[in-house]
């Protein structure tokens, strides 16, 4: 989602900070730094990394954007139970539109990848057209 | 008791947060499809065991989860069967596999029971997670409410994809029209075969994250902090670290 919100508002993203590479740049997300530390400091249940990504975001953002990230956190806890808890596959559409970026960042290699079935040639063609339709339906949409 | 005030929160808690938590406390008090209001309480109350049970860091350690034997830190109001369930959601979910639900479906843990179960843990989780990261403390569980569960099973079932029985995409109609229009991902199927359990999610995540209408926009959103990159950084890099493809 992170990828097709960046193509829809036609911003730049480093999709690289969604697997915690300190070195990514933040492109035009404001905070993306403190925002990728919190995050993950949130999942690694690390409660000395937590209290220091907490202050880092507070400092750098306010108590508004750490009271959001914190939702979008526990939100995020939740999802990933429900979906290795009930081993639902990845949908064929979403699959679709999500096919470049798993491959770029190696989501495969998850466990729970064997949920879903691989990417077949089908897939990856359609991949290659049904993203940037949907891009171009989603900027509509917005307007 | 009121729930959720804030009080003590050294930040500013939006309203619509407190309001979404006090309903499923208030929602989990009560009885469920498959549980009483006391149970679906001592499966809240497993959540925070699970945290710190020593013998789940220990098979989450393990290289299978069946490799190593052992008791969970728990109370004494639930079957063992239903406390290992809630222990493995919270802390080893991504080795839950189909037998293991089958197993349990056949020794006196429903697939029913089972999605309520889920339901129940990861909801109360999430908000337990929020308030970790602000370095709150758990909210008090609420009071049981008395009466018995409802027994409902919603009629368009089908066991085609992932673990568990599930409402057919086109099947969100009579009492359960209001789960999805039309048709619909498995994220939001996973829990329907207990639609109170999807309703309750729902409602908890259009506060903590963006409600299901609000997920096809992309720019900011009144009345919250994050714009949705920001939003969708925070989601990933937490799916990232929890190994999710999903």
């Amino acid at each position: 989602m992170l990828s097709l919100s960046a193509e829809i508002t036609e911003s730049d993203v480093n999709l690289k900070m969604i697997n915690g590479d300190e070195n990514a740049t933040p492109g035009d997300v404001a905070h993306a730094g403190a925002l990728m530390k919190f995050a993950e400091a949130v999942a690694s249940r690390d409660e000395e990394q937590l209290a220091s990504a907490r202050s880092a975001l507070l400092e750098a953002a306010g108590a508004e954007v750490l009271v959001d990230a914190a939702a979008v956190a526990g939100n995020f806890q939740r999802m990933v139970r429900i979906a290795d808890s009930t081993g639902i596959p990845l949908d064929e559409r979403n699959a679709v539109l999500s096919h470049k970026i798993k491959s770029e960042l190696d989501l495969g290699r998850f466990a729970t990848a064997q949920h879903t079935p691989p990417a077949g040639l089908k897939r990856r063609l359609k991949s290659l057209i049904a993203k940037p339709m949907a891009v171009r339906m989603f900027r509509k949409l917005q307007q | 008791m009121q729930h959720f005030t804030y009080d003590d929160s050294p930040y500013p808690i939006r309203a619509g947060l407190g309001e979404a938590h006090r309903r499923f406390w208030d929602e989990l008090s009560k009885p469920g499809n498959w549980f009483t209001g006391k149970q679906r309480v001592a499966i809240a109350q497993e959540v925070r065991y699970a945290i710190i049970c020593p013998f789940c860091k220990e098979r989450k350690a393990a290289l299978s989860p069946y490799s190593v034997k052992g008791e969970h830190l728990c109370g004494d109001t639930l079957e063992p069967r239903v406390v290992d369930a809630v222990h493995r959601v919270i802390t080893d979910q991504s080795r839950i596999t189909q037998s293991y639900i089958d197993d349990n479906a056949a020794n006196g843990l429903s697939e029913e029971e089972y999605v309520e179960l889920v339901g129940v843990a990861v909801i109360v989780f999430s908000i337990d997670e929020f308030h970790r990261a602000l370095g709150l403390s758990p909210e008090p569980l609420p009071e049981p409410q008395a009466g018995e569960p409802s027994r409902y099973r919603p009629a368009q079932i089908e066991r085609e994809t992932g673990f568990v029985s599930m409402i057919t995409p086109d099947g969100a109609t009579g009492e359960e029209a209001d789960l999805w229009p039309d048709r619909t991902a498995n994220v939001l199927r996973a829990l329907s075969l207990v639609p109170n359990a999807l309703r309750a999610w729902i409602m908890v995540a259009t506060e903590q994250y963006l409600s299901i209408r609000a997920m096809t926009q992309f720019g900011d959103f009144e009345g919250r902090a994050l714009n949705r990159m920001q939003m969708e950084l925070v989601a990933g890099r937490v799916s990232s670290y929890n190994e999710c493809f999903y």
